[in-house]
């Protein structure tokens, strides 16, 4: 395998402020422990835009990560369920057809899960490095 | 530090509940339906009443032989009243920790002070239909409570005397008296779907069912006790003798022991401030104040996306007449507005906006963050 590129992915993390508390591990907007992975922190994942997904690819994001509580526990009654809906393309606004779906991750974590969360962005990492060249595949959010 | 312990809880009880979904999965946790679950148990309390309610006589001569009727006589009797007990105590528990996990989560103040108050009025409610319920049965047990209820009434300077006649309806233990406990019993049960209609106000979707799944385990937990541990009365009550002794039902009678240790207008006290506490407690945190989500008429296609999304009913449409093509506009009830921003995440015209947070500012925001370098 050729695909072992040194270059670090740009990856973009729009998440609920209620869920992993990142606080501690975010300095100027990025994770300390990875900066290559820039935070913009929201007040509920309910709140993200399809647009603002879009435009993480637009300001040149190799992939972009969503996160919200653990659905069925949305501080907000319901604003996780409706960013996954959105994310699975069931509930208006969809996001672009033109944004390829493997570079869109949602993750559903609670407040003290920052070691899964860890764990889940690596392979968020992972996967984006292992990406094919550009080519349309289908949705995998998990 | 007040703050600062609740916020400990919070994550201890999000730990907890994260141990529950390895067990009953994300789907399936009873921590997620933390009130469809007493809700179920409600709803077990009135079938299982309405069926209890065929046979049962409120009279002083009856009242125990038509208990006694139902639980041995009528088939499934037992069972039915056992579970009458039993879905109770269920409800008790969990209209507890239904409080307790709102409390620990902070999902009771500011826009949701509503269902706070009527879940306080709720379980005031329920304690009422508890005692009462605890009467009909009229063994020692029910004249010893309905004694010492009265007593206690009495002492409540001014009004204490009424109320100890509204409460055995007339000067003395008469056939009234069990229809009092009756009414008092069935009528405020039917008082509880009005307080549960604001209980459920402005939430939109409130979640008041369980899932099959886990409303069959649910109702397992009372049916299995209801057909092993039969519920019995106690002995009959004879008006001539005062019972000593009785035992203590320590989710509705509590109040009881305390009656007889302590001086009654001390317990009155008491009770009273835990409620006004309660009744406090909302306000006792005060955020710094911050803007309900705005319209922007320009922008606002009427495709009503928001008010859909919209998770506390804060957002309808009305009719506008100012646009050649748009035929709906929506509006923001501030006092509703939990400025949550559900409503930006659903529009896909910039329209509806929180003023703090607004979606031009976290675009732009984001190009900022993706600019910076990356050091490798």
């Amino acid at each position: 395998m050729t695909q072992q590129n040194k270059k670090k992915k740009k990856v973009l993390g729009i998440v609920c402020e209620r869920s992993v508390d990142l606080k501690k591990h975010i300095k100027n907007n990025k994770l300390k422990d990875k900066d290559n992975v820039a935070i913009v922190e929201m007040v509920c994942s309910g709140m993200i835009q399809p647009i603002m997904i879009e435009e993480g690819f637009k300001q040149g994001a190799d992939g972009v990560f969503v996160m919200g509580c653990q659905i069925g526990d949305c501080h907000f009654r319901e604003g996780n369920k409706w960013c996954q809906d959105r994310l699975l393309g069931l509930r208006p606004p969809n996001i672009k057809k033109a944004v390829d779906k493997n570079k869109v991750r949602g993750y559903w974590l609670a407040k003290c899960d920052y070691k899964k969360f860890m764990e889940k962005v690596s392979k968020f990492e992972e996967d984006l490095n292992n990406l094919p060249a550009p080519e349309a595949a289908k949705a995998a959010v998990t | 530090m007040y703050r600062k312990t609740l916020d400990k809880l919070q994550v201890l009880t999000i730990a907890f509940e994260k141990l529950l979904n390895k067990v009953f999965s994300q789907q399936y946790n009873p921590f997620y339906y933390h009130g469809a679950v007493p809700n179920l148990f409600m709803w077990t309390l009135f079938v299982t009443g309405l069926l209890l309610f065929a046979y049962y006589q409120p009279t002083l001569d009856s009242a125990y032989i038509s208990v006694n009727y139902i639980s041995t006589k009528i088939p499934f009797g037992g069972v039915v009243r056992g579970m009458h007990r039993y879905a109770a105590d269920a409800m008790m528990i969990t209209v507890v920790l239904h409080a307790l996990r709102v409390y620990f989560t902070d999902r009771y103040r500011k826009y949701r002070w509503i269902a706070w108050y009527s879940g306080v009025a709720l379980f005031l409610c329920m304690f009422v239909i508890g005692i009462t319920g605890y009467i009909l049965v009229w063994d020692e047990r029910s004249y010893m409570i309905t004694l010492m209820m009265t007593d206690a009434l009495k002492a409540i300077p001014l009004v204490g005397t009424s109320l100890a006649g509204l409460f055995i309806n007339g000067e003395v233990i008469t056939h009234y008296t069990m229809a009092m406990s009756f009414f008092l019993h069935v009528g405020i049960s039917f008082f509880l779907l009005y307080l549960l209609w604001l209980h459920y106000l402005r939430i939109s979707r409130p979640a008041t069912d369980v899932p099959l799944g886990l409303g069959l385990l649910l109702m397992a937990t009372i049916i299995i006790p209801a057909g092993l541990i039969p519920v019995v009365s106690g002995k009959p009550a004879v008006l001539t003798e005062t019972p000593k002794e009785f035992p203590v039902d320590w989710f509705y009678l509590w109040i009881f022991p305390l009656f007889s240790n302590i001086p009654a207008m001390v317990v009155w006290t008491i009770v009273f401030i835990a409620v006004a506490i309660l009744l406090l407690v909302p306000f006792l945190i005060v955020d710094e104040q911050k803007s309900p989500a705005t319209v922007s008429l320009d922008n606002c296609v009427g495709c009503t996306l928001c008010a859909k999304d919209c998770p506390y009913e804060a957002i309808y449409m009305v009719p506008r007449t100012d646009h050649p093509k748009y035929k709906q506009l929506a509006i923001v009830i501030d006092a509703r507005c939990a400025e949550c921003g559900l409503c930006v995440g659903a529009c896909a015209f910039k329209a509806i906006d929180l003023p703090q947070k607004h979606s031009k500012e976290i675009i732009a925001k984001i190009g900022d963050v993706l600019k910076e370098p990356i050091t490798v």
